[in-house]
């Protein structure tokens, strides 16, 4: 029997299935945390509910496998027959459940329905997480070969291929692009900004989505025009300059070798601060996991350029020309950076200070909506019906209500996926942009960076 | 019935509150351990305790609860209050409590008590019917789900009845027996079914945030042990 599932797959050896599943469930529990966890809400399980109302993907399916509870119990199955005393004796007196290729084609095709938005937690009386366990049965899945392949094969990339970016971008067209960044800035906003590249000794290196540099050109210009604004001390390395980590939607050991690039580079240009750009997963990967894969306390800091530049505008070294930006604007949470709190008010105070016409959707920050993209399903184009119809309806309801006409997310794939999302639900005239792309319009920059302006294209 | 009702109110009694305080420990102490072995285990040891202390308390303060399912939400909290504070300080129970200890022990006065045992049930029946006639909560139940409401509302019941012989149906006494019976199961009951959550729930929320805290060597000892270091992505 072949895995099954809506999603495209490499070639999956299917021999033994089961036996190689069991093999990789127990090999990840032995050298890892999960144990304790799947332990806990095996016994704790109360199966109440609430989960059903905090889940988009539920909400707009109805359908009882986006319950995060059976989600989870797809998992927990398998850890109760064969991982527990318990499951062991009730197998020797037969009628207990039995793990073949039906189940894992299951797992494989709903545990990647998940947006790992998290939104379940803040619902879960007793605080079981089933985004995680999410991810630990895709961790699983991964070690029998069972992964996306658009995310495998952009991990494959940044890997082992020859550019070591997710976009396969080389070196030699990142200085290009940088170049030409700059230039058009000078053309366009009449100010100059520098993308340093291999500046030895900086504060900070940066990894934005490394898609930015060919998809979103205003965002990066933006945080550039911040750091030079401000004075930055920072750099973009040429060896490695992609903040992506599909690693975190697919596997441990994919999460820890990516964000050990990033600490790698770091080194090289003996830099202090990992500094990422507009993208929630890249952020969250990093400011959570270089920590535990790169030196615990004596790892590298993590800093968001959200964080730069409301710290920057704070503390007056940032001048915004306020209310420059007069349509309607919301902003969406992107559920990595904001579900824990981490970057939810940050963004807010720099919008409330360019923009005259700024409004939250309802609910927001920790209570957000995920945009339906998360999890890594927004690199799946395959699933795009879903992703947008299903995963992202609750967004598109948010977006609608609030009556914007811009939708500030500041990550690549918040991004695409809610691009997608206005056009699949009828919002076809909102324009989904960066953060950073609004500030580059309200920046007031020092005079050292202005330009007399060059001509424009067209003129 | 004399000598039934000795029986459940000493040696039954005393055996479930053993089976319920060492069974319940040992959840405890595992849950605990085994979250502070994978605590060392961690690359990154660094844990939000503020965020997990904020987060036990929405639930035990659930001000949270009534923004979602508010019915349901208050059937809830109202059967999670009546069950804790009926048990703990209705007359009856207090004298049990008092019993060779000098202990001094609120005690709520009879009317409340009553009107919080008929608010559990009226509460326990509608998580029933909530859980029964919707197809989600339908689905969402195992044997174990309903089999507990029964069982509360069975001791809650026959409490109520045996302390007014006006309203029983049957014997006051064999009212007493049953409920003194059921209570003993479900004391016993506890550590072993999801009733467990009564002591369990603050350190799930310690369990699943050190969940995320993974061990630093984690991925290599996962591809040596699946024979994967050289395999390729």
């Amino acid at each position: 029997m072949a895995i099954s599932c809506s999603y495209y797959l490499e070639p999956v050896d299917t021999r033994d299935l089961p036996g190689r599943f069991l093999e990789a469930f127990a090999a990840i529990l032995a050298h890892s945390s999960y144990a304790p966890v799947l332990d806990a809400a095996a016994r704790a399980g109360a199966r109440c509910g609430r989960c059903t109302v905090a889940c988009p993907v539920h909400q707009a399916s109805g359908e009882a496998r986006d319950i995060p509870c059976n989600r989870t119990e797809l998992v927990l199955a398998v850890y109760r027959r064969y991982f527990t005393l318990g499951g062991m004796v009730r197998a020797r007196l037969g009628n207990a459940f039995t793990l073949d290729e039906g189940h894992i084609s299951r797992m494989a095709e709903d545990l990647y329905r998940c947006t790992a938005c998290r939104r379940c937690k803040l619902e879960c009386p007793f605080g079981i997480d089933h985004g995680l366990i999410t991810h630990f049965g895709r961790w699983v899945l991964a070690e029998v070969g069972i992964i996306p392949k658009a995310l495998r094969v952009a991990v494959r990339e940044q890997l082992e291929g020859k550019t070591h970016n997710t976009s396969a971008i080389p070196a030699a067209a990142l200085r290009d692009t940088c170049a030409f960044l700059e230039e058009d800035c000078r053309d366009t906003h009449a100010i100059d900004v520098r993308f340093p590249i291999d500046e030895q000794g900086a504060e900070f290196v940066f990894f934005p989505a490394v898609s930015d540099y060919l998809l979103e050109p205003d965002t990066l210009t933006g945080n550039a025009a911040v750091l030079t604004a401000t004075g930055a001390s920072w750099t973009i390395g040429s060896q490695y300059f992609d903040g992506i980590n599909y690693g975190l939607f697919y596997s441990d050991r994919m999460l820890d070798r990516i964000v050990s690039l990033e600490a790698a580079e770091l080194k090289r240009l003996g830099a202090r601060r990992i500094l990422i750009g507009e993208c929630g997963h890249a952020s969250r990967a990093a400011k959570a996991f270089v920590k535990t894969f790169c030196g615990g306390r004596d790892a590298p800091e993590v800093v968001n350029i959200m964080e730069y530049t409301a710290d920057v505008l704070r503390r007056g070294l940032l001048h915004l020309r306020p209310g420059t930006i007069e349509e309607r604007v919301t902003y969406h949470d992107p559920c990595n950076i904001a579900r824990s709190g981490w970057i939810v008010e940050q963004p807010r105070e720099i919008l409330r200070t360019i923009c005259s016409d700024f409004v939250d959707m309802t609910p927001k920050g920790r209570e957000n909506y995920c945009c339906g993209g998360g999890g890594g399903s927004v690199s799946i184009d395959e699933i795009r019906p879903f992703r947008t119809k299903v995963g992202g309806a609750a967004k598109a309801e948010q977006i609608r209500r609030t009556g914007a006409t811009t939708v500030v997310a500041p990550c690549a794939n918040c991004k695409k996926q809610l691009r997608e999302v206005c056009d699949d639900n009828g919002l076809g005239h909102v324009k989904v942009v960066g953060l950073h792309d609004l500030v580059l319009l309200a920046i007031d920059a020092p005079a050292s960076m202005r330009v007399a302006a060059g001509p424009k294209e067209g003129a | 019935m004399d000598a039934w009702i000795a029986l459940a109110r000493g040696p039954l009694f005393r055996i479930s509150l053993a089976v319920f305080v060492l069974g319940l420990g040992y959840q405890v102490a595992e849950t605990v351990l085994s979250a502070f072995l994978a605590w060392r285990r961690a690359g990154d040891r660094s844990l939000p305790v503020g965020a997990i202390a904020r987060a036990t308390a929405r639930w035990v303060l659930p001000v949270r609860l009534m923004r979602a399912h508010p019915l349901a939400s208050v059937a809830s909290v109202v059967f999670h209050a009546a069950i804790l504070l009926v048990p703990l300080f209705s007359l009856g129970h207090v004298a049990l409590w008092r019993t060779g200890t000098s202990i001094p022990w609120p005690v709520l006065p009879a009317g409340v008590a009553d009107a919080l045992s008929v608010a559990a049930l009226v509460a326990l029946a509608g998580l029933a019917v909530g859980r029964l006639s919707s197809r989600v909560g339908r689905g969402l139940s195992r044997a174990q789900d309903l089999l507990v409401l029964v069982l509360l509302g069975g001791v809650v019941a026959a409490g109520l009845l045996a302390a007014h012989p006006a309203w029983a149906p049957v014997d006051a006494r064999a009212m007493l027996l049953a409920h003194l019976l059921l209570a003993d199961a479900t004391l016993a009951l506890v550590p072993l079914t999801k009733m467990a959550h009564c002591v369990l729930f603050p350190f799930l929320q310690l369990v699943f945030e050190v969940g995320w805290h993974f061990p630093a060597e984690t991925g290599r000892h996962v591809a040596i042990a699946l024979a994967k270091e050289n395999e390729p992505v």
